[in-house]
């Protein structure tokens, strides 16, 4: 895969002027220096289906993490006004249609994000699937995918779980089994905010672990590439 | 600092996302910030950070200073030098700033359990404390001073206090003033009363009594004939519906009368008798000790006591304080006992010789609660003779065999009249004491800490008066003896960290549960009898031992009262805990779940546990110094 910057060339005339376009103007991650300087934006979306082809973004939340530490000043939720119904997944997230007439229209919830993630890595639990739906919805906005950087910290846990030889599967590294492992209290309501609040301490949890602690009981953070 | 601490807008003009309200609600049933209105709440969760700490780490004050409220996990507070102050777990909250400014040593908080924890900047906590005055009332009162607050907490109501409306016969018999005597008397008998009205139209014109159909007619000789006008009480003393049972007492004391009639909006509207008032007071325990006075059988004062659990929990339940139903429940044991030796000695015969019968622990300090063994003993005049023994032996398994009857069970250590060690002449406690207190081994030791809480129950006070004096000069300047009863002090340490599990019994029928007779009553009550031996203080009672040496400026007068209310509270919620057993009907024990005591409950406990836990500190510096 090529570097950000090189993929982000193509696009760089189509999304001039836009929130995206200053997004990609900050430097990018310094890997090597302890993951606590870095800024994260920690994401969640909500989409009526699993299929991108059939389903649309319902919701997105997110939430700061600075300095090592979760701002909740910063946590920011916003409904997505659909085209069609909520249909089945509106059982899974405790969305419903009359919910959703509050909601904004997609282009001004993907604006937002990346108004608050400019200068940040992003952080999915489950990547994939968030950046399918929300490059799909960047492309239509702004004509170019996010090409953001990112981390995944499903795929960490999923990559450390099968260093250390305890490989989970399915179930196992779902965002709830994940907190338990690291003695997280589980939540019992979900909707994008809270479940990118997990993910943000689940965040911290796994990069807490990735590093030593001293004899002084002084924490050695793990450098940013490390976390991978 | 982040960025967004930099553009942070004025305080109130932000809340955090509704979506996040399960976050608001958990800080919503922590202390202190159940006391601030939700907007409040809201607002003050959005000043939040939300910190990871793993197992090991120390937290240093460095890191930002601030309220620290742990979410999940477990953070011991240890002081200078690594002594555990406390173990904070889900929902408790903490300033290390705070804590460092208490603590001239220093206060280190390690990570025990890996946690996560919500930190309000220190700006945003002291603007909250500015604001709100109840959020800021838990931190600026010392947690001793929470403590006492609890402690004194008493609500009012007393059966005394209800309106006599509640208790009076509203059902009247009355008659007009013509009326001929025989035909009042005669429907007085038909009723079943003991006074009558005499009405003149709707005015109350008088009152006629038993005692005035015997005074007035029969030892007057007066016709039946007569009209009741003339044996009436013309000037009647009479109460408002709304006037209390306690005017009403005052009353008729004061004008020596049995019948009171009620008036409500000027018209007759009841009677209230002494008996009203009697039964008003079944609750009363000065009813029931006169009782216990009237039996002439075991069976009679057993029978009587059955009704005591119940009535402690109306007590409770009236808000009595938990010393007050303490010293009524040790006055209950001192009747039943004394009413016991008065069975046996009518049974025996009087004693050969002048004896007393003292009370040990619980008993002899007034402190007793309900399901107290038995601890007592006999102190026999010196001139008893061998050919005396044989009373005082049946005098004593009587008594004995009698209170376990009734409900305070044989003492598992044989501290009893019954076991000859504890049936002694004077001269011979006298000697036991000076040994145990040359030699204290482990076992005389435990011995003393029950045997000096000693209180003359019946018969010759002096002997038990002299026998304390002896105590008190073979201990007081003892200072190996004191050294090894403040060892045996020691032994049972504040247990600081209940509240996560880690010091409460692991076994058996009491899993997770703490004794709080064991850990928090009885190391209060060694560390003051200790105090008192090593100060010369005769007195027995807890409170009254603690306020001799305040006055002897033996101790500071804040450890005293810390002591006291410290002990107060763990009565107070030993009581509630016997008072919902009793409910549950379940047998009363000392045993209580943390789990199951309220937020503030909880943080009492641990207040008192903190201030135990100085208490020893102080003893080990005082009495174990050079002794490791």
């Amino acid at each position: 895969m090529w570097p950000l910057p090189w993929r982000r060339w193509r696009y760089r005339s189509r999304v001039s002027g836009t929130v995206l376009a200053r997004c990609w103007e900050a430097p990018a991650p310094a890997a090597r220096r302890p993951w606590v300087e870095q800024r994260f934006l920690v994401c969640d979306a909500e989409m009526s289906s699993l299929d991108v082809n059939e389903g649309e973004l319902l919701s997105l939340g997110w939430v700061a993490v600075d300095g090592g530490r979760v701002n909740l000043a910063s946590a920011s939720h916003c409904l997505i006004a659909t085209t069609g119904s909520v249909g089945q997944s509106a059982g899974i997230h405790q969305l419903r249609d009359c919910d959703l007439e509050q909601a904004g229209s997609e282009a001004d919830a993907i604006d937002r994000l990346c108004e608050a993630a400019r200068g940040r890595v992003l952080v999915f639990h489950h990547a994939p699937l968030d950046l399918t739906y929300l490059n799909r919805a960047s492309q239509r906005h702004f004509g170019a995918p996010l090409l953001l950087p990112y981390l995944d910290t499903l795929a960490m846990e999923k990559r450390y779980r099968d260093r250390v030889g305890q490989a989970e599967h399915n179930g196992g590294l779902n965002l709830t089994a994940c907190r338990r492992r690291y003695g997280l209290p589980d939540y019992p309501a979900h909707n994008a905010l809270v479940d990118a609040l997990a993910t943000a301490e689940l965040l911290l949890a796994i990069a807490s672990h990735r590093g030593g602690v001293d004899r002084e009981g002084r924490s050695k953070p793990a450098r940013l590439k490390d976390l991978r | 600092m982040s960025s967004a601490d930099q553009h942070e807008p004025a305080s109130g003009s932000r809340a955090i996302s509704p979506e996040l309200q399960s976050l608001v609600d958990f800080l919503g049933q922590t202390l202190p910030f159940n006391e601030l209105d939700p907007d409040t709440l809201r607002a003050s969760a959005a000043d939040m950070e939300v910190i990871y700490h793993r197992q090991g780490e120390r937290l240093v004050t460095g890191d930002g200073s601030g309220l620290r409220v742990v979410r999940s996990g477990a953070i011991d507070l240890r002081d200078g030098q690594n002594k555990l102050l406390d173990r904070l777990g889900e929902g408790e909250s903490f300033h290390l700033e705070r804590l460092n400014q208490a603590h001239s040593e220093g206060v280190t908080a390690t990570v025990i359990e890996d946690t996560l924890l919500y930190h309000l900047p220190n700006h945003r906590y002291l603007a909250l404390r500015e604001a709100h005055r109840d959020f800021d009332r838990y931190f600026h009162t010392q947690r001793s001073r929470r403590l006492r607050r609890a402690a004194r907490y008493e609500s009012q109501p007393h059966a005394m206090t209800q309106a006599v409306a509640s208790v009076m016969t509203s059902d009247l018999l009355t008659v007009r003033p013509d009326t001929p005597i025989s035909e009042t008397a005669r429907a007085m008998t038909a009723r079943r009363v003991s006074s009558v009205f005499v009405m003149d139209g709707e005015t109350l014109a008088g009152i006629v009594t038993d005692r005035d159909l015997r005074e007035r007619v029969l030892a007057a000789d007066r016709s039946p004939e007569t009209a009741t006008r003339d044996i009436m009480t013309a000037d009647v003393r009479w109460l408002q519906a709304e006037a209390s049972l306690f005017e009403a007492l005052l009353t008729m004391t004061r004008y020596g009368c049995h019948h009171l009639p009620v008036l409500r909006d000027n018209k007759l509207c009841g009677v209230v008798t002494t008996s009203d008032l009697m039964l008003a007071r079944q609750d009363d325990p000065v009813f029931l000790v006169q009782h216990i006075y009237r039996q002439e059988e075991v069976a009679g004062i057993q029978s009587l006591l059955q009704g005591v659990p119940n009535l402690m929990v109306q007590w409770v339940n009236t808000g009595i304080r938990a010393r007050q139903v303490s010293r009524v429940l040790t006055a209950i044991s001192d009747a039943v006992t004394v009413r016991l030796l008065q069975i046996a000695e009518a049974r025996l015969g009087p004693p050969p010789v002048p004896y007393c019968w003292a009370g040990f622990g619980s008993q002899g300090r007034q402190e007793q609660l309900l399901g107290a063994d038995q601890d007592n003993g006999l102190i026999i005049d010196n001139s008893m003779g061998e050919e005396h023994a044989d009373y005082f032996q049946r005098l004593a398994q009587s008594v004995c065999d009698g209170l376990d009857t009734c409900g305070y069970p044989y003492c598992n250590g044989n501290v009893m009249a019954m076991n000859p060690e504890w049936r002694l002449p004077l001269a011979q406690w006298q000697e036991k004491v000076r040994s145990w207190t040359r030699t204290p081994t482990p076992d005389a030791v435990m011995r003393v800490s029950i045997f000096f809480d000693l209180r003359a129950i019946h018969g010759d006070a002096s002997l038990c008066e002299q026998l304390q004096q002896t105590m008190l000069s073979a201990s007081s300047d003892n200072t190996i003896f004191l050294a090894a009863l403040a060892q045996n002090a020691l032994d049972n340490p504040a247990p600081l960290g209940i509240f996560r599990r880690f010091v409460v019994d692991r076994d058996g029928q009491h899993r997770d549960s703490l004794d709080l007779k064991k850990h928090g009553v009885m190391p209060i009550t060694d560390i003051v009898r200790l105090h008192a031996l090593g100060h010369r203080v005769a007195a027995v009672n807890t409170d009254e031992r603690l306020l001799a040496l305040e006055q002897a400026g033996a101790l500071a007068k804040v450890d005293a009262r810390n002591l006291t209310d410290a002990l107060h509270c763990l009565q107070r919620l030993r009581l509630q805990n016997h008072v919902e057993q009793q409910l549950r009907g379940e047998k009363v024990s000392n045993f209580l779940n943390p789990r199951n005591l309220s937020k503030m409950a909880r943080e009492q406990l641990r207040d008192a546990f903190s201030i135990i836990h100085d208490a020893q500190a102080g003893v080990r510096l005082r009495f174990r110094q050079g002794m490791g």
